[in-house]
């Protein structure tokens, strides 16, 4: 079975440049089909029922951008005597940019009491005891501090918001990685913010056979005659709702992903029809010394899938390495959309790439398998 | 029984409305360790023969039987099989596999045979021995000269120990002086090796080594009784 593998491994060794073009433009556009692959499962990631459908938003109506959401933070206490709800916890978002943006910067202000509650934090350095301790604290998502290169200890300035970084966390919801968390009062006092005694919106912890819909009613009615209208939905659906266009733009973006998988299709195909049509005659002598059409079938379809496989190895090792060091996301309206490295996209990508690479090699192989011996002798 | 029997070989090619017969009607007996030489113009259907009698082309009637089988009627990857246990194919040009070495060349026929690796090295050590090229082994075509291509070529075509080797106009691409020295290789296949031999060849000097002469026109197969073969042997030595 693996006696030839020589001969494939040195035809393509033989021709070294062609198949190290083949190999990284192949690789090129794998890495990029690996991109666009993440952020469709970053997005998948958000739509996943999860805690997020256990959590509700409480948001002011008909807004999305942080910015534009003011709320009285003693909604909180009114929110609290819903039947179905656990717990309250009022949220300042603060953000650089409310468009799509590739670098978002996105402040939740919390009390600090209620932050360890809420989330699901893993501090990587630094402490809590001194987010808690100092109000111009931080605590810092790994993906931001990789982007930003931020560390223990120093400060950090976006717009008009100072902040010293107590820490740094990781969480196992990829998108808190983008999240920058602050002490509640802190953010709503920050110069040029002018919102004391507002949040942006809160959260609310369901009771354990809350139905969500139900509650989120409740909540928008008992709050229907105070100052300001809110709309109450899932996290879930929240983020969705937020991202928007964007998710249309991110749909768009998988064609770019198909049109990779069609652009190494054509580049291992045409390497492989021409290391056919150079050996027209080396794979009649082949089958003269004795080798089964079948034979010469299977070592033209593993020389295309061995190119395809190298590709695919150096494109998705790329971009693991790309999507897990640069810590990227994709952000609009203060919803993140992270972007990491996944089995499942490597997976994908080595699964994709042997696919392709098998098709591309069909009918190379096939054309070198029916090769008239005689006729191919006969060439000069 | 005889290594060999073709019967009422017939093989026409048609081109462009025109029928040539170059096989017409052809019979041959081959026995065990004769040296056969095939002559005949340019075009008469020697490499035809050669062909057929390989399985590399089928014929358009007739029947070749080696060991009592008729080959004609294999199918494409039986006749692969067939051709991988027994015949060894000398080209006229080399035909050398070029990302290969002298070596794994050689161990080509060898791969499609069960065999232990050990067994593969010990032959293909007879074999490079047998044409003086145990030195080249790790050399690639390239960095060969022709005559020396052409013994791997002929290294290649008897690893395996066929039941037959066959080689069509061996010498055709090289010097006087070189091919006198693969003629004598080839003759001592026969001679030493006791290997049935079918050489095509243009060259009278070299068809005279063979115990058997053929010769091929207007689609007949004609026998003459052969010189000494030891005289020819002295021939091709004087040549060298
Ligand atoms: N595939 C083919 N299609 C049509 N005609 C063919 C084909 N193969 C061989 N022929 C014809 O059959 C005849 C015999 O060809 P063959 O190659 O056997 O001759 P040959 O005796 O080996 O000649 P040479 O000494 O030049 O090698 C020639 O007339 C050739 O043109
Ligand atoms: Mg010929």
């Amino acid at each position: 079975m693996f006696r030839f593998t020589p001969y494939v491994v040195k035809s393509l060794w033989g021709h070294r440049a062609r198949t190290a073009l083949t190999v990284s433009g192949t690789a090129v556009a794998l890495l990029v089909f690996c991109v666009v692959a993440a952020v469709q499962e970053g997005l998948d990631r958000l739509a996943r029922p999860s805690e997020a459908d256990r959590t509700l938003v409480v948001f002011q109506e008909n807004q999305f951008c942080p910015t534009n959401s003011r709320l009285p933070e003693d909604y909180a206490r009114l929110i609290a005597e819903v039947p179905g709800v656990r717990s309250v916890v009022p949220v300042q978002v603060f953000t650089n940019n409310c468009r799509a943006s590739l670098d978002m910067v996105v402040f939740h202000g919390v009390p600090p009491g209620q932050l360890l509650a809420a989330r699901n934090l893993e501090l990587l350095s630094g402490s809590f005891s001194a987010f808690e301790d100092r109000t111009d604290a931080a605590l810092v998502g790994q993906a931001v501090a990789r982007r930003r290169g931020l560390e223990v200890g120093e400060s950090f300035t976006v717009g008009e918001v100072t902040v010293s970084v107590a820490g740094v966390f990781a969480s196992p919801v990829a998108a808190e990685e983008n999240f920058i968390y602050t002490h509640l009062d802190f953010l709503q006092r920050a110069p040029g913010r002018n919102a004391v005694g507002t949040v942006t919106q809160l959260e609310v912890e369901l009771a354990e056979h809350a139905d969500p819909d139900a509650t989120a009613a409740a909540i928008d009615a008992r709050l229907r005659h105070g100052p300001v209208a809110t709309a109450t939905r899932t996290k879930g659906v929240f983020q969705r709702e937020a991202i928007g266009d964007l998710a249309e733009l991110i749909g768009f973006a998988q064609w770019l992903g198909y049109a990779c998988l069609g652009l190494v299709f054509s580049l291992v195909a045409t390497t492989t029809v021409m290391a056919v049509q150079d050996r027209i005659k080396e794979h009649a002598v082949l089958q003269t010394l004795g080798l089964r059409p079948m034979r010469v079938f299977r070592l033209v379809l593993a020389e295309s899938l061995v190119q395809s496989m190298a590709a695919g190895l150096l494109g998705i090792g790329l971009g693991m390495l790309v999507l897990g060091w640069w810590g990227f996301s994709i952000g609009t309206e203060g919803v993140a959309i992270a972007l990491e490295p996944s089995l499942r996209l490597a997976v994908l990508g080595a699964v994709v790439s042997a696919a392709v690479g098998l098709l591309a090699g069909l009918a190379p192989a096939y054309q070198a398998a029916r090769t008239e011996i005689v006729a191919a002798l006969r060439q000069a | 029984m005889p290594l060999v029997e073709i019967r009422n070989l017939t093989k026409q090619f048609s081109k462009g409305g025109e029928t040539i017969t170059p096989l017409n009607e052809v019979d041959l007996t081959i026995e065990p360790r004769d040296f056969l030489s095939l002559m005949g113009p340019s075009g008469s259907g020697k490499s035809t023969l050669l062909n057929l009698l390989t399985g590399i082309d089928r014929p358009t009637s007739g029947q070749i039987l080696v060991h009592g089988t008729d080959i004609t009627r294999l199918s494409r990857a039986r006749l692969a099989d067939w051709r991988a246990a027994n015949i060894g194919y000398i080209f006229q040009t080399h035909n050398l596999i070029p990302v290969l070495t002298a070596y794994e060349n050689i161990e080509l026929p060898l791969l499609l045979l069960p065999m232990t690796a050990a067994e593969r090295r010990k032959r293909i050590a007879i074999a490079l021995e047998a044409v003086d090229l145990t030195d080249r082994a790790d050399h690639y075509p390239r960095q060969l000269s022709g005559g020396q291509e052409q013994r791997v070529g002929i290294a290649r075509a008897i690893v395996a120990n066929p039941t037959i080797v066959v080689a069509d106009e061996p010498t055709g691409d090289l010097d006087a002086r070189t091919a006198g020295h693969i003629l004598q290789l080839v003759e001592r296949l026969n001679a030493e090796l006791g290997m049935t031999l079918f050489v095509v060849t243009h060259d009278p000097q070299a068809a005279s080594v063979a115990a058997r002469r053929l010769q091929l026109d207007e689609g007949r197969l004609v026998e003459s009784e052969a010189a000494a073969p030891v005289a020819a042997l002295d021939a091709g030595r004087r040549r060298a």
